[in-house]
């Protein structure tokens, strides 16, 4: 289990000091795999190296099962080597001037029945023919899975993954995706995963957690934050969005959660993220994939029916993105490839108030 | 939900329960690597900054039959002495006469092959590349003795046959070596193959698309390297044109040897017989006043060639691309640039290699004839270990070497590992120590010589007439090279490298023995052969710091020179020269394994 409060960073930048990291807090269960998620420069790795320990944190306080190994504040920090965590890095960091098996045997110096558990660890990742071999000597893929049994060889309590995928090609990756996992599962181990690519957090986690400049701005099960995201930030950064600019009728009083706004496609019924205040501009968000598309004799009744004309078709193989366009609001939707609409079609769609959700407009400039 | 719940009771209690035990086990890692940061900045700012205070401060110290410590007056005397004596007029003129013809002659002759190399089709061009390189393996000292046994008015070589095919009744002439222009001559020579190497490097670098497009643009060969080649490299040359100068400046074993019967003098040389006068009393106070203003001098020119070589990655013109620039055919001057380059092999190399041999088969000194042929005999090399004397130089040579390419490898390593490794956490630390390791670069050799006798002659430390003072002095001078090289290195080191130990347990020291060191064995391996054949080859600081019991081979091979022991010296340097190459090929042996072995 891993608690990091209030985290606090900051690099020496040519302009003074930048925060990289502002008050970053989060919990990871035991057994659990936590992806932190975001863009680059947002402060993911930086979290990741100060579990680590790689980076000594300005403020704020890290715990591993209740062991503190940093806290800024009573001026504790337990050193990288000390921390019994496995890591792998975006480069792998194999070592060139060793073997696969050196490679997995070094964090097990000094201990017992190395060749043994060295073997063991390498058999489990499908290595173990390719032990005796110089690192340089292997393709990315076993490169990626040596630097795995280098991280779990000596099980570690806590396994940090540094955009391990994203030196591999598209295809390994989707398997390596999978094979991380139920690798994960079956050592039970706590795991926290770096990654800017929404699909592989999503796919992966049994928690999101979303960074944004610096600050962890929401976390969640996958499902839940790609449903039903809080900030608009989130909403954009994982997949695509409609945002349509909405305003809130006075006079429309709100039933429960869900508001009744106002769109220049019609009035539709949505629910109020955390971030949405009254006094704020609003924008209507729901995703490409919920736009039903209907016939055109299709009966319209009652808010979230939209109309417009299919302005262009773009086939992407196993579905395909539909631009629809509704006087001078175009809209995002998403078709089976089986059932293509032509371009100039005149469409109704509709989109369920479920997903549809009103966040602030964003700030113009 | 922005920030995850945190109990705080149960944090409290985890705080009080682990704070203790966990300060303790933090302590000892934390220090060993402090520690060394602590330890290197302190020994490389006091191998270097102290020995330079100690010459400022000598050089204000009225030494009048003293040493500058027991003196107690303050005086700019040395410095109105040197300035105003008659006698060092001349110094400060050949000086500059001696710089502007070496380079005059150094520099164009190494562009020129440095041209014909990488940008023409003349033939065997990778024989002449490698044969370029060969004199760096043969200290310039035994150059400049090379060239006396050729060009002395009397009995050298090239004289005597010249005399002989023009039928000369004089017994003179007409080359005479121990003059300024016969500097110039030995020491141009010299600088070619370094020089070579620096703008052999520059032209590789040049995108070829540049002067292929003058080329497209209807220009001929001649107006492309005069229009486009030259300008687009001037920064380059410039920056190479000052790094000689200082080079130049620093030289001393050629002038020492050519201008010491004539009496020319140099700054480097004036300095030496300043403090080892052949009549007088030494003179510290004058010493350090000329050192002091060499070393500013230095401090200058290399000042503007780092502000030139940063410039020059403005110009920066490497590409990725692997491709080899067009060829130029020299159609009718292939012949002529051709035996250009194999007579400048042949002066260079053969020559001196040749005549150095002859002479050392000689029971005493006599110019190629067949009568003298017959007296050839391997005997001087069997005989000159009975000297005692000769076999301590040899055996001093050989561990001070090894002392002060061990002891240099392993300072410059920590330094390029806090410069590169800590700068992102304590740059100022990281900058103090890049400058300060490359500081000796612009300190001449023969300065950090006298500096040392400052620093050691009374005190505490009694290394004075030791080895270890010559090693020390090497250490210093070679810091600068040896950790700009392994700082390169360690920049292509990826960090996460040395991360990945950390996370897999490993403390500071067995990272750095276990993944760092060995990753930059090549390195570490070029820089231990070119610190341990520096050392073995150099002259001035072991001159300025030598005993009879410390004797090395360049300073015996200088004193046997002295006193007429031709034969003897050319038989020392033979041995010297092979050392130096039976090292350089055992490297290149090592090199060769380790990349079969990775491959």
């Amino acid at each position: 289990m891993i608690r990091v409060r209030n985290l606090e960073k900051t690099f020496a930048g040519l302009k003074g000091e930048v925060r990289a990291l502002c008050g970053v807090s989060f919990e990871v269960r035991k057994g659990e795999l936590f992806t932190l998620l975001g863009p680059s420069g947002c402060g993911k790795t930086t979290t990741l190296r100060c579990i680590a320990g790689l980076e000594q944190p300005a403020g704020g306080e890290i715990s591993i099962d209740d062991r503190i190994v940093s806290s800024a504040e009573n001026g504790i920090f337990i050193a990288p080597e000390k921390r019994r965590i496995g890591m792998v890095f975006q480069s792998y960091a194999i070592w060139p001037h060793m073997t696969v098996f050196q490679n997995v045997a070094y964090p097990l110096a000094g201990q017992d029945r190395v060749a043994d558990r060295v073997m063991a660890i390498l058999e489990r990742l499908s290595l173990g023919h390719v032990a005796d071999r110089l690192a340089p000597n292997l393709s990315g893929g076993q490169q990626q899975r040596v630097a795995l049994a280098r991280a779990l060889v000596a099980q570690p309590e806590v396994l940090l993954l540094d955009e391990p995928l994203s030196n591999l090609d598209a295809k390994l990756r989707e398997q390596m995706r999978f094979e991380l996992r139920s690798l994960q599962e079956s050592f039970q181990i706590t795991t926290v995963y770096v990654t800017h690519d929404q699909e592989e957090a999503l796919a992966l986690s049994d928690c999101v957690g979303l960074m944004h400049e610096g600050t962890l701005l929401e976390v969640g099960a996958p499902r839940n934050l790609y449903l039903h995201p809080e900030h608009r930030v989130t909403a954009a950064f994982l997949g695509a969005a409609n945002f349509i600019a909405a305003s809130v009728e006075r006079h429309r009083e709100p039933s429960g959660e869900a508001l009744a706004v106002t769109t220049p496609l019609g009035i539709f019924v949505a629910r109020a993220s955390a971030e949405w205040q009254p006094s704020l501009p609003a924008e209507l968000f729901f995703r490409p994939e919920y736009v039903d598309l209907l016939d055109k004799d299709a009966i319209r009744d009652g808010p979230n029916y939209g109309a417009g004309t299919v302005e262009r078709v773009t086939f992407l193989g196993n579905s395909a993105d539909v631009i629809i366009r509704s006087g001078e609001v175009l809209v995002k939707a998403r078709a089976h490839p089986a059932r293509l609409p032509t371009v100039g079609r005149k469409v109704t769609f509709f989109v369920a108030p479920d997903h549809c959700i009103l966040f602030p407009a964003e700030r113009a400039g | 939900m922005t920030d995850a719940p945190v109990p705080g009771g149960r944090m409290t209690v985890a705080v009080d329960s682990r704070n203790p035990v966990v300060r303790i086990r933090t302590r000892p890692q934390f220090s060993t690597r402090s520690l060394a940061l602590i330890l290197t900045t302190g020994i490389v700012s006091y191998l270097v900054l102290v020995p330079l205070v100690m010459l400022l401060y000598a050089s204000v110290k009225s030494t009048e039959d003293k040493l500058p410590f027991e003196s107690r007056v303050t005086t700019v005397g040395n410095y109105v002495a040197v300035f105003t004596s008659p006698a060092m007029l001349p110094i400060f003129l050949d000086t500059f006469i001696f710089t502007v013809g070496s380079l005059a002659l150094g520099v164009p002759a190494a562009i020129l092959l440095a041209w014909l190399l990488e940008r023409t089709a003349i033939p065997a061009r990778a024989w002449i590349a490698s044969l370029i390189l060969v004199p760096m393996t043969i200290p310039s000292l035994l150059s400049a003795i090379a060239w006396i046994q050729l060009l002395d008015p009397r009995i050298g070589l090239v004289n005597v046959i010249f005399r002989g095919a023009t039928r000369s009744s004089s017994d003179t002439g007409p080359f005479d070596i121990y003059t300024l222009t016969g500097m110039c001559f030995v020491q141009g020579l010299r600088l070619v193959p370094s020089a070579y190497l620096m703008i052999a490097a520059s032209f590789r670098a040049m995108d070829p698309s540049l002067e292929e497009q003058s080329a497209m643009a209807g220009q001929n060969v001649a107006r492309t390297t005069l229009r486009v080649t030259l300008p687009i490299m001037r920064p380059a040359l410039l920056a190479a044109l000052i790094y000689f100068i200082i080079v130049v400046i620093e030289s001393f074993d050629i002038p020492g040897l050519l201008g010491f019967s004539a009496r020319i003098r140099v700054l480097s040389t004036a300095i030496y017989w300043a403090t080892h006068s052949e009549v007088g009393l030494p003179d510290y106070g004058l010493a350090s006043a000329l050192g002091a203003i060499i070393l500013v001098v230095a401090l200058i020119l290399m000042w503007i060639y780092r502000r030139l070589t940063l410039h020059q990655e403005r110009f920066a013109t490497v590409t990725g691309k692997g491709y080899r620039p067009r060829q130029v055919n020299l159609g009718p001057w292939t012949m002529p640039a051709t035996v250009f380059c194999w007579v400048y092999v042949f002066m260079a190399v053969l020559l001196p290699f040749a005549m150095l041999v002859w002479t050392s088969m000689q029971p005493f000194y006599a110019p190629p004839s067949a009568e003298s042929l017959r007296r050839a005999t391997l005997e001087g090399y069997l005989n000159i270990w009975q000297d005692g004397s000769v076999v301590r130089a040899l055996s001093n040579t050989l561990v001070l070497a090894l002392v002060t390419s061990v002891a240099t490898i392993l300072l410059a390593l920590l330094v390029s590992w806090f410069v590169v490794r800590q700068r992102p956490t304590g740059a100022s630390m990281a900058n103090y120590l890049a400058t300060v390791s490359f500081l000796p670069q612009c300190v001449p050799s023969i300065v950090i010589g006298l500096a040392l006798i400052f620093v050691y002659v009374r005190f505490p430390i009694p290394i004075y007439g030791t080895l270890w003072i010559i090693a020390l002095a090497m250490t210093t001078r070679y810091l600068a090279f040896s950790s700009r090289a392994t700082t390169a290195s360690l920049i292509q080191v990826h960090g996460e490298l040395e991360e990945a130990s950390q996370m897999a347990g490993a403390p500071w020291m067995r990272t750095l023995r276990r993944i760092t060191m060995p990753l930059l064995a090549p390195a570490m391996i070029n820089v231990f052969l070119w610190v341990a054949v520096h050392a073995m080859q150099e002259l001035s600081m072991a001159l300025m710091l030598y005993t009879p019991d410390t004797v090395v081979i360049s300073t015996m091979i200088w004193s046997m020179w002295q006193n007429g022991r031709t034969a003897d010296a050319s038989v020392l340097g033979v041995v010297l020269i092979l050392l130096s190459a039976l090292l350089l090929l055992g490297a290149q042996a090592i090199a060769s394994r380790r990349s079969a072995r990775h491959s």
